[in-house]
This record gives structure tokens, C-alpha cells and sequence, in this order.
């Protein structure tokens, strides 16, 4: 099947499977492999991208299904969360990484200044191994503190 | 100093925030092919047939392989330096099946789903046989799992020393206490994977591994190749907190498959399969007895570790000897008998995971201290200082304890949270746990550093290193440490690993053997090529090298304003080296002790049992913290996996068909970001090793080891329930309240 | 994940058309597709409805709320007008999965599902819900749409397009607790929906039986909230799992609608 939509601004025509997911076709038909796999079933969320505004699990969305929508993934942003997140020890293995901060760029998108409850609340579906989370929150507020 | 001490930018996390850093599963070969696993329905049986041939005739399906076509040799699976395995038990496929969940057949295809259907059309016919699923039944059954007496991994450890009747003798106090543990699994965020390709009769494999040499040394072994036939690729890892030190069937299958189709294969876990196909910590049970003068001196130890190996014996032995002599020590004691077993049974495989045994042995003992505590009237802080560990004692790998280190986390965390805190509110209460926890392999396996640092003809430098970035930055404080030693900055320092036809031979990233072995390795070769630089300088600036000094890049005449930057002094004729300035090093077996204690507030919810963990007060001493930032992250993130294990984690088998009943995210229950208290980590210095970079000592493990007997204690603390397993369930929490 | 034939019906008709021939219906896809991938469900077609028109509105009037087929967890739980009427909703939506799962899970979809933690369910059994289902005349009462764990009324083919729900009465107290051993992300061991009207209460209790039940016994007790939570924790038939026992669920059952009854007293 064919499908046409945005990919970090460009217009993409890709040649897909029906079966495949969002998060197979961005990995493997669109060469961009920033967002992960962590679970394919929707309960880590290392595969989060912004799909026409709404952050949600690629995994979970097949990919004839974002035919003409406008898909951001952590390839296509530069925010001052990714420098955060280096500075402030917000990411250690990575692998959580470009899920986190998606999720954490539509959290500001929406509410610029969030409480430390709000901040983890948003990233609830978010799971990292290595961090424990403080220093991903941390980072979240200090970019929200601007 | 410079650049050791600072939280410097970690060079490996740019390509993180950014998506660019590439991971083992991020590689696509042109003409890659997918593999699958079917995995076995029955926790004990033989393999009667294994008819794959419908399974060929799906369009797409490129090979498959079962027991009669792989070949038939036994390995470690945890293929460390002899001196650690002892379980030589594991075959690429088995004609016998050893626990629900265990791979009997890869399939090869063009996709991911063909190969998904190609596993239904693989047909197996088992013949069960008795499946003994806990370690009670496997020692007293005739049925054996493998080839071992009584369903034994190895023959038990014993530690003597002293006459423990003797001090049982003398004691004024005598308490026992038998202390359960369930099966945490390390859930890194990154399924195992990896890629497999030959070019002639060379093959490369890029994986997500701990250990490229041991995958490297075991891979050639078993398939027969020399050494130099065999390149290991580590790219960027997501997480393995030592369970990604095995080999998982996976790797020959991959190798084997990839040589039969003649194309590259891609073999990646999904979330189930690593708990099926991957290594969670060894469940157990620890029996402790031990004996106290009424002013609160041990007199006696002894105990009995039994450890739950699952159906091969991967980490096991070294686990239970790790596990076992961790109790010769953190609270000293002259009087002791320990024993240590581990025991096959027809459950997923038990392995290595951060914190090795001790996470099972000192919940026992920090939890009977506070026991004793009690029965001594004596406060649990007040008698740990007692009986800490301290400078000169013998550690469990035979050296002597450099400084006070757990004397000094426990004053100091006492002191920061007010100990003995008052009580203010009901169901809430303060607990502490202490740890120790060596840095390097030692004495498990004979084992080195090795590093190799070279200038670039622009004075910048490599280091060569063949330890492994898991993701904690280790990388980079091996940087920080070559670039204080030669007196650079840390910008010039590059990092080249995860390549094994280059960087040097090492154990890999485990046993919190990368900063204090790798990092001294790193520091020496380091120090050689700074010697060569100023033995060199020493002419060009008319002093004696003795007079010299280099730093950020310059070096100085000391007492003078003569300089010469060291890019000028490696290519004074542009762009062409004067001469190769290169050394290697090798920082030979010795092992050092990093010391934590743990304060932890919690509250319980008397209604429903839960357990909320409030605040973590961690306090770790390091000898010397290279990367604040990265030490730091290592302590909240251990913390986050304690509080699993302790409250939350449990990797469960049906006790009837061991059949696994939450290999997922869904029913395996980590803490998530509303979930974690705020964590006030404070390190210490205190204590720094002569045989550690700068005096530094390993972190990795120890946060995961205190937090669990902190948490039952305060658990006591906040309701008077005294606790002796983990996890701690809040249906366990209300029975406890009911019969109070 | 195997492979399967796609259709992307644009019109009810064309939907049941296909579900007729055993297609599964795809919405949200948060339970669909994650049974397919976990081997719970062989699924060989399956059938995208988000491009049948009308399905997608979620209004409020006279008649109450209607949440047509395709109004997902997230919309459900920012709207300021759920929050106000159907503060035991919004909250049942607000626990479901993460956000990323709520910005495309469906409500009707948690429905059909009828899984008995469902978080969704409770809080509408108590608010007395109906279903609309195209192909059917008449609308069914919500508690009567389930016939068991994963099981509902629809026939091959059949189609829910909405939930309806009454408007509440002035002075209306509703409440949604649900329980679970984290903070988030988490299937119900046990979920206690309360509506307080001026007649009295609904209670409706979830993951203690094959289906949601309403706990009519506990409701007559009310306002003897002691005795009504007693009798809540009776009516139910709770199963033991990996995640809970059947003594603790109902012991919870007892403490949750306790603590429920006198948040609405």
C-alpha cells in the first residue's frame, strides 16, 4: 500500500505493509531508527512520536493509518530539553530517550510551566531502567523554569 | 584537578537526545534476514519429533534449524574466564527441554511475521517428564535435570573460620531467622539482539553484550574458528545491569543460521522473550544464626544460602560464592560457617544481575541486625557502627578494608536525617540498610585491565578499551581520567571501544570492574605516554622532565613562564608526528570496596497494605567520584530497581506447569516516574583506594543492595511488622497487621 | 505479529458487512493490536473504522452525553463538561494506560473489550449507560451489554456507534476509585464506581466478578456506609491471578467502597 504523509516537516511517499506498525515503518521504511522499540505493545513508551499534535505509542498505530497525518519524531526536533538532558544526567543508556522527551516536548507544548506532579504524571508511560527518574524530571523542569 | 571531579558532557549523549546514537537493532544489512525462536510449552521433557518441513514450505522462509542440525557441543553460556563457570551444561539445542519458555528450533525468513508464522508450522512432540519447579523438590527428587548429584549446580561452597560453637557459646544473644527471596529480573530497556554476517569464512557480529570478548572467545569455540575469524561489534546499549553477560542461545543460532543462508540474520528479542529467554536474579533463601555479647559484639555467623539456579547454571556458582562470602564481612565477625548451594529446577534461567548474590545475602543480615537490635534495646545505627567493618579487616577477596568507608556513610546519614528520627505520625517510619560491594571480578576470575592511549599527530589522545559502554558513562570517566593523568583536556580524549579486532582483550562491563580496573589500566597507560611526552619536552625546553608539568594541554617549566603546548611537541613539522607516543597497560587482579548506607522514610497505608516509599537519604563512599552526575545516576537508578525488588518485582512461574505468568510489562511491576520518592544522594571520599584511578573505587552495584533492607526496616519502623522476604506484597502487609 | 488483509470501510453498512465475515474491527487499536502481538488473538482481517463519518462526536445536551464510537480516553478526559457532569468518568479515563494510550484508545472500544478491570465501565454501569448499537432498533442498558470476561451481546456484524448517558440530577456526587499496586499504569484489581444521586446510590464494582457488577444488596444499605461496604465485598466473586488474590480483592472491595461512599455522603 502506498502512503503519503509528513515526516519532520518533509512529504514522504513510502511503499508499506498494511501489518506493519507506525514504529516499523518510521524505523525501516523511513530510515529513522531515533525512535525504539521497547515493548511493541504499548506499555514502555520508547516508541513515542507526535502524531498531528497528540503524543502516542507507535507501536500501536499501524502505519496505513498515519496516511496524511504529520508525524514528528525525535529526529526531527531541537529542543531545549535534548540539552537539558545531557547536561543534567537525564539520560544514561539512551534507550528511553527519544520516547522521553517526546512526551515531555508535547507535555510543554501544552503546559509550559508544569508542576513536578504534572511533569510525572505525563511521563507515567514512560518507562526508563537506569535513571530512577530524578534527573529526567529534573531536566523537565528546568527547561519549563525558563 | 582539572577535569576528574566534574560532571563533564558524556560524548556518548548527544547521539542519544538526538536519535543518531546507534544501537545493535538499529543495523539493516541489505539483504538481512529476520530470526524467530519457538519456544518450548512443557517445563521438563524430551524432544520425541521436531518436524519442520511445513514450516520450509512457507514462501519467504529461508531456514530453520532444531537440535539434529546445530552442532552438539556444551558450553558455560556464561563463558567467563574459567575461574567463574563452573556449569558446563548448555548446548545451541538440546534434544531435552529444561523449562517453559526454553528456544528448540530458529526459523530464518524474510520478514519478522513469515518467521511469527513459520513458528506455528514447526511441529514438536514432547515427552514430559517430571518438572521439578522449587528448589525443595529438585533435592529431594531421583529426577535430574542435568547430569549433577542431587540436582546440584556444582558442590557447595563452605566458608569456615573461627569456631562459630564456640562463639555461639559466648553469646548473651542467639537469634535465628530464615529469610526468602523472590525473582526480580533486570528488564533493561532494550531487548537482547543481534546481527550476524559471514564474508567467507569470517564472521562479524554486532549484539547488545556486555562482553564481546567472551562472546568472541565462546562463539569461535563452539563453532569451531580461530580467534582472529571472529569480530564482535558493540555499538550504543540500552541497559543490562549484568544480564547481558551471557550467551542466550541466541548468538550460535544467529552465526548458524546467517552461515546456512549465506545472508545477514537479525535476531531480536521481543519484551516476553526477554524474560523467557533471558536471566533474572536467583530467587532463594537464606537461613542466618548468629550470636551477640549483650553490649552488642558478633560472636558467631553462621548460615546457609540456598539459591534457586533455574535449568542451567549460567552465573549460579559464581552467584552463590559471591552471595556466600559477602557474609564473612560488612559486619566483622571472627566466628563463621556459611555454606552456600544452588540447585537446578525447571524455571527460566537464573544469571547475573547487578549486585550478584550479595542483594540475596545482605537483606538476611541487615534485616537480623536491626532484629538483634531490638532484642539487644540497643538502636540498629548504634549497633551496626559496632560492628561495621573497618580498616585492616579482611574483605571476601582476601584484602585488607582500606579506610572507614561504612563508618562513614552511617554517621553521616544519620546526622542528615536526624537519627533517631521522631515519630510524628502513625504508619510512617525510618529505616536504614548498609552494604559493601567490591569493585573487579576478583577473585572470581583471574581477571585485568587493559588499556592502550595514543596521541594524534594534533595532541589530542585515544584510549583504547575493551571494557563495554552499558550507559552509564563510563566511557567518559575513563576519559576524564586519561585526561587528568596526561594533563589534557577532556575534549581532547576520545574513547574507542566495542571492537574487538582493535581495542584491547577485557572481561567486559561487569562485577563494577570498568572504572576501577579499566579506569587504573586506563590511568597507567596514560601515565606512560605522559612520561614519553615530557622525556621528549625535557630537550626541546632545556629542563629536566622532573621540572615539567601538563596541563589542559600545555606543558610548563615549573617556577618558569617556558611552555610548550603538546600539539606543538607531537607535530612540530605540520601535520606529521615526531614520533609515535603510545602505551599500553595492564592492571593485574586486586579488588577494592565501595560502602553504602541507605536511610528510607516510608508510610503504610494499614488499609489497603500498601507501602509508599516517601524519601531515600543515599550515602555512598567511592574513595573518589570521577563523574558526579553519572555516580549519582547509578545510585537513583539502582534505588528505582531496589524499590522493585523489594515492594513491586516478581518474576512469577506457575508452581503447577511453569509456565511464566507475567513476562511482561503489564503484570511485571517496576516503579514509574509517580511511583519514585525524591532521592537526596550525598557521596563520600573518605576511603580512597591506592589501587583505584585517583583513589576511586566502583558504584554500580552497591545502590541496589541497600535499599531493600532500608525499606524493610523502616517498613518495622512505621507499623511493628517485621519482614523477611521480598517483595513485600500488601496482602502480606495486612495478614502481618492481623496477627500482630 | 502475523500478517493480515486491511479494508478501511467508509460506511457502517460496508463495516458490518465485513465484521459479518469475521473482520475484526480496528479503532483505537490499543487492545487489538496488542493481542494480536502477544498470540491471544488470531486476527486474519481486520477492519479500520475511523473513516465511517459520524462517529467521532462527543456532545452533551439535553438528552445527556453522547460518546460516539471513535471520542478517545484523552478527549473524554479533558473535557471541562465530563469533568463537571461525569467527574467519575473522566477520572476512570484519566487512570487508563499512559497518554500516549488514551490519545487513541476508544471509550466504546474499552467497552467491547469487556474486560471486567475495565476502567471505563464502572463509572457508566453507575451513571446507567446505554449502548447503541447499529444494526439494533433499541439501545441496551449498559449493564446488560456484558455476558462475560471479554464477552458481550454483539453479534456478527453488529457494531456499537455511541454510548448514551443520562444527564445527572442536581446535587449529583459521583466517584471513581480504582485499585492497583502503582500509581499509573496499572488493570484494575479492583474499581469501585459511585453515583449519588438525591434517590440514592449506584455502586458498581469492577474486577471482582465476570463482569462488571452493580452491588444492589450494598445500595439498599446505604447510608449505613459500614454495612454497605460489608455487603459490597459479599456480592462480589472475586478470582485469584497473578496480580491479586480473591481474599485481598475483596477485602479491598470493603475498603474501596468505604472510602467511595463517604467521599458522595
Amino acid at each position: 500500500m502506498k502512503i503519503s504523509l509528513g515526516v519532520n516537516g518533509e512529504k514522504r511517499e513510502l511503499e508499506i505493509e498494511p501489518y506493519r506498525s507506525l514504529l516499523d515503518v518510521l524505523r525501516n521504511d523511513a530510515g529513522l531508527t531515533g525512535t525504539k522499540k521497547g515493548c511493541d505493545v504499548g506499555d514502555c513508551g520508547a516508541c513515542t512520536v507526535i502524531v498531528d499534535g497528540k503524543p502516542l505509542n507507535s507501536c500501536l498505530m499501524l502505519g496505513v493509518e498515519a496516511q496524511g497525518c504529520e508525524v514528528v519524531t525525535i529526529e526531527g526536533i531541537r529542543h531545549p530539553l535534548q540539552e537539558k538532558f545531557m547536561d543534567l544526567g537525564g539520560a544514561q543508556c539512551g534507550f528511553c530517550t527519544p520516547g522521553m522527551i517526546m512526551m515531555a516536548k508535547a507535555l510543554l507544548d501544552e503546559k509550559p510551566h508544569p508542576t513536578e506532579e504534572e511533569v510525572r504524571f505525563a511521563i507515567a508511560g514512560n518507562i526508563c531502567r537506569c535513571t530512577g527518574y530524578t534527573r529526567i524530571v529534573e531536566a523537565i523542569l528546568h527547561v519549563s523554569r525558563r | 584537578m582539572s577535569v576528574v571531579g566534574k560532571s563533564v558532557r558524556r560524548p556518548d549523549v548527544p547521539g542519544k537526545v538526538t536519535g543518531a546514537a546507534r544501537y545493535a537493532g538499529d543495523l539493516a544489512l541489505p539483504g538481512m534476514l529476520h530470526a524467530k525462536l519457538k519456544r518450548s510449552t512443557v517445563a521438563h521433557a524430551l524432544i520425541r519429533r521436531i518436524d519442520f518441513s511445513r514450516a520450509m514450505k512457507l514462501a519467504g522462509v529461508k531456514a530453520v534449524l532444531t537440535h539434529e542440525s546445530v552442532p552438539r557441543v556444551l558450553h558455560y553460556g556464561s563463558p567467563h574466564p574459567r575461574s567463574a563457570s563452573l556449569a558446563c551444561d548448555q548446548y545451541i539445542l538440546d534434544r531435552k527441554v529444561r523449562y517453559w519458555g526454553e528456544a528448540v528450533a530458529a526459523v530464518a525468513a524474510e520478514s519478522e511475521e513469515i518467521a511469527d508464522e513459520a513458528l506455528d508450522l514447526i511441529e514438536v512432540e514432547y515427552e514430559e517428564l517430571p518438572a521439578l519447579l522449587t528448589v525443595e523438590n529438585a533435592l529431594a527428587s531421583s529426577v535430574l535435570i542435568h547430569d549433577t548429584k542431587n540436582n546440584l549446580v556444582t558442590d557447595p561452597v563452605r566458608v569456615k573460620r573461627g569456631d562459630v560453637d564456640k562463639g555461639f557459646a559466648e553469646a548473651d544473644l542467639v537469634i535465628e531467622g530464615t529469610y526468602e527471596m523472590g525473582r526480580p529480573t533486570p528488564a533493561y530497556m532494550e531487548p537482547n539482539v543481534c546481527v550476524a554476517q559471514w564474508q567467507e569464512d569470517r564472521l562479524t557480529m554486532w549484539i547488545s553484550t556486555q562482553t564481546p570478548f567472551m562472546v568472541r572467545g565462546i562463539l569461535a569455540e563452539v563453532l569451531g574458528l580461530p580467534l582472529a575469524k571472529v569480530r564482535v561489534l558493540v555499538d550504543h546499549m540500552g541497559g543490562g545491569f549484568g544480564a547481558k553477560q551471557d550467551l542466550f542461545q541466541t548468538e550460535f543460532l544467529c552465526a548458524l543460521l546467517a552461515k546456512q543462508t549465506r545472508r545477514p540474520v537479525r535476531l531480536e528479542f521481543t519484551r516476553k522473550e526477554t524474560f523467557l529467554g533471558g536471566r533474572s536474579r536467583h530467587p532463594g533463601k537464606v537461613w542466618l544464626k548468629q550470636g551477640f555479647r549483650k553490649d552488642g559484639t558478633l560472636t558467631a555467623r553462621q548460615a546457609r544460602v540456598t539459591l534457586n539456579s533455574g535449568a542451567y547454571g549460567s552465573h549460579g556458582p559464581g552467584v552463590t560464592a559471591v552471595g556466600t562470602a559477602a557474609l564473612t564481612s560488612l559486619y566483622r565477625c571472627d566466628n563463621l560457617m556459611l555454606e552456600g548451594k544452588c540447585v537446578y529446577t525447571n524455571t527460566p534461567i537464573a544469571g547475573a544481575y547487578r549486585g550478584y548474590g550479595v542483594v540475596q545475602t545482605y537483606y538476611a543480615l541487615d534485616i537480623q541486625m536491626d532484629e538483634a537490635a531490638e532484642r539487644l534495646g540497643m538502636d540498629p545505627c548504634a549497633l551496626k557502627l559496632q560492628n561495621a567493618v573497618r580498616e585492616g579487616d579482611i574483605a571476601p577477596s582476601n584484602h585488607a578494608v582500606v579506610g572507614h568507608g561504612l563508618e562513614d556513610c552511617i554517621r553521616r546519614g544519620m546526622q542528615e536525617v536526624n537519627w533517631p528520627v521522631k515519630k510524628k505520625t502513625k504508619n510512617r517510619g525510618w529505616g536504614m540498610g548498609c552494604e559493601m560491594h567490591g569493585s573487579s571480578a576478583y577473585p572470581g576470575i583471574k581477571e585485568q585491565g587493559n588499556a592502550t592511549v595514543r596521541l594524534n599527530e594534533d595532541g589530542s589522545a585515544q584510549l583504547f578499551t575493551g571494557t563495554t559502554g552499558l550507559g552509564t558513562g563510563a566511557h567518559t570517566a575513563l576519559a576524564q581520567i586519561v585526561a587528568e593523568e596526561l594533563g589534557l583536556r577532556f575534549e581532547d580524549v576520545s574513547v574507542v571501544h566495542g571492537d574487538t579486532d582493535v581495542v584491547p582483550w577485557d572481561i567486559g562491563a561487569f562485577a563494577s570492574h570498568t572504572t576501577y580496573m579499566g579506569g587504573r589500566a586506563a590511568q597507567m597507560a596514560a601515565a606512560e605516554v605522559k612520561k614519553q611526552l615530557l622525556e621528549r619536552a625535557a630537550d626541546a625546553l632545556e629542563a629536566s622532565a622532573a621540572d615539567l608539568d601538563v596541563s589542559l594541554g600545555m606543558i610548563r617549566v615549573k617556577g618558569s613562564d617556558k611552555s610548550l603546548a603538546v600539539k606543538a611537541l607531537v607535530s612540530p613539522t605540520r601535520g606529521v608526528p615526531s614520533k609515535q607516543f603510545v602505551a599500553s597497560a595492564t592492571y593485574t587482579p586486586t579488588k577494592s570496596y565501595s560502602f553504602a548506607a541507605h536511610f528510607v522514610e516510608v508510610q503504610v497505608d494499614t488499609e489497603t497494605g500498601q507501602i509508599d516509599v516517601l524519601q531515600v537519604v543515599p550515602v555512598h563512599e567511592l574513595g573518589k567520584v570521577i563523574h558526579p552526575v553519572a555516580a549519582a545516576g547509578q545510585i537513583e537508578g539502582g534505588i528505582q530497581q531496589g524499590i522493585g525488588h523489594t515492594l513491586t518485582e516478581d518474576y512469577v512461574i506457575d508452581p503447577v506447569t511453569g509456565r511464566s505468568l507475567n513476562a511482561g510489562f503489564v503484570d511485571y511491576k517496576m516503579p514509574l516516574s509517580l511511583d519514585m520518592p525524591p532521592i537526596r544522594t550525598i557521596l563520600l571520599e573518605t576511603a580512597p583506594d591506592p589501587g583505584g584511578p585517583f583513589g576511586a573505587k566502583g558504584v554500580g552495584e552497591d545502590p541496589i543492595i541497600a535499599i531493600g533492607p532500608a525499606i524493610a526496616n523502616a517498613v518495622y519502623a512505621a507499623i511493628g511488622v517485621r519482614f523477611r522476604h521480598y517483595p513485600i506484597t500488601p496482602e502480606q502487609v495486612l495478614e502481618g497487621l492481623k496477627s500482630r | 505479529m502475523k500478517r493480515f488483509e486491511y479494508f478501511e470501510p467508509a460506511t457502517l453498512e460496508e463495516a458490518a458487512a465485513l465484521l459479518a465475515q469475521g473482520a475484526q474491527a480496528l479503532a483505537g487499536g490499543t487492545d487489538l493490536l496488542v493481542e494480536m502481538r502477544e498470540h491471544l488473538r488470531a486476527v486474519a482481517r481486520v477492519a479500520n473504522i475511523k473513516k465511517i463519518p459520524g462517529l467521532a462526536a462527543l456532545t452533551y445536551g439535553s438528552e445527556g452525553l453522547r460518546i460516539g464510537a471513535l471520542v478517545t480516553a484523552r478527549e473524554i478526559e479533558l473535557s471541562e463538561i465530563i469533568l463537571q457532569h461525569y467527574g467519575s468518568l473522566a477520572q476512570s479515563a484519566r487512570e487508563l494506560g499512559s497518554i500516549q494510550v488514551r490519545n487513541r484508545a476508544t471509550i466504546v472500544g474499552n467497552l467491547c473489550r469487556a474486560s471486567p478491570s475495565a476502567d471505563t465501565i464502572p463509572p457508566l454501569v453507575a451513571d446507567g449507560a446505554r449502548v447503541e448499537i447499529h444494526g439494533r432498533a433499541r439501545p441496551v442498558p449498559l449493564e446488560d451489554f456484558f455476558t462475560g470476561p471479554g464477552k458481550t451481546v454483539l453479534k456478527a456484524g453488529e457494531l456499537v456507534t455511541a454510548i448514551v448517558v443520562p444527564p445527572p440530577a442536581a446535587g449529583t456526587k459521583k466517584v471513581y476509585i480504582k485499585h492497583g499496586r502503582r500509581k499509573a499504569m496499572e488493570l484494575a484489581t479492583v474499581g469501585v464506581a459511585v453515583t449519588r444521586t438525591p434517590g440514592g446510590v449506584r455502586i458498581a464494582l469492577g474486577a471482582v466478578a465476570p463482569t462488571v457488577i452493580r452491588a444492589r444488596a450494598a445500595e439498599k444499605l446505604f447510608p449505613d456506609i459500614e454495612k454497605a461496604a460489608a455487603a459490597a465485598a459479599a456480592e462480589c466473586a472475586p478470582i485469584s491471578n497473578v496480580r491479586a488474590s480473591a481474599d485481598y480483592r475483596r477485602q479491598m472491595v470493603r475498603v474501596l467502597t468505604r472510602r467511595a461512599l463517604e467521599r458522595v455522603r
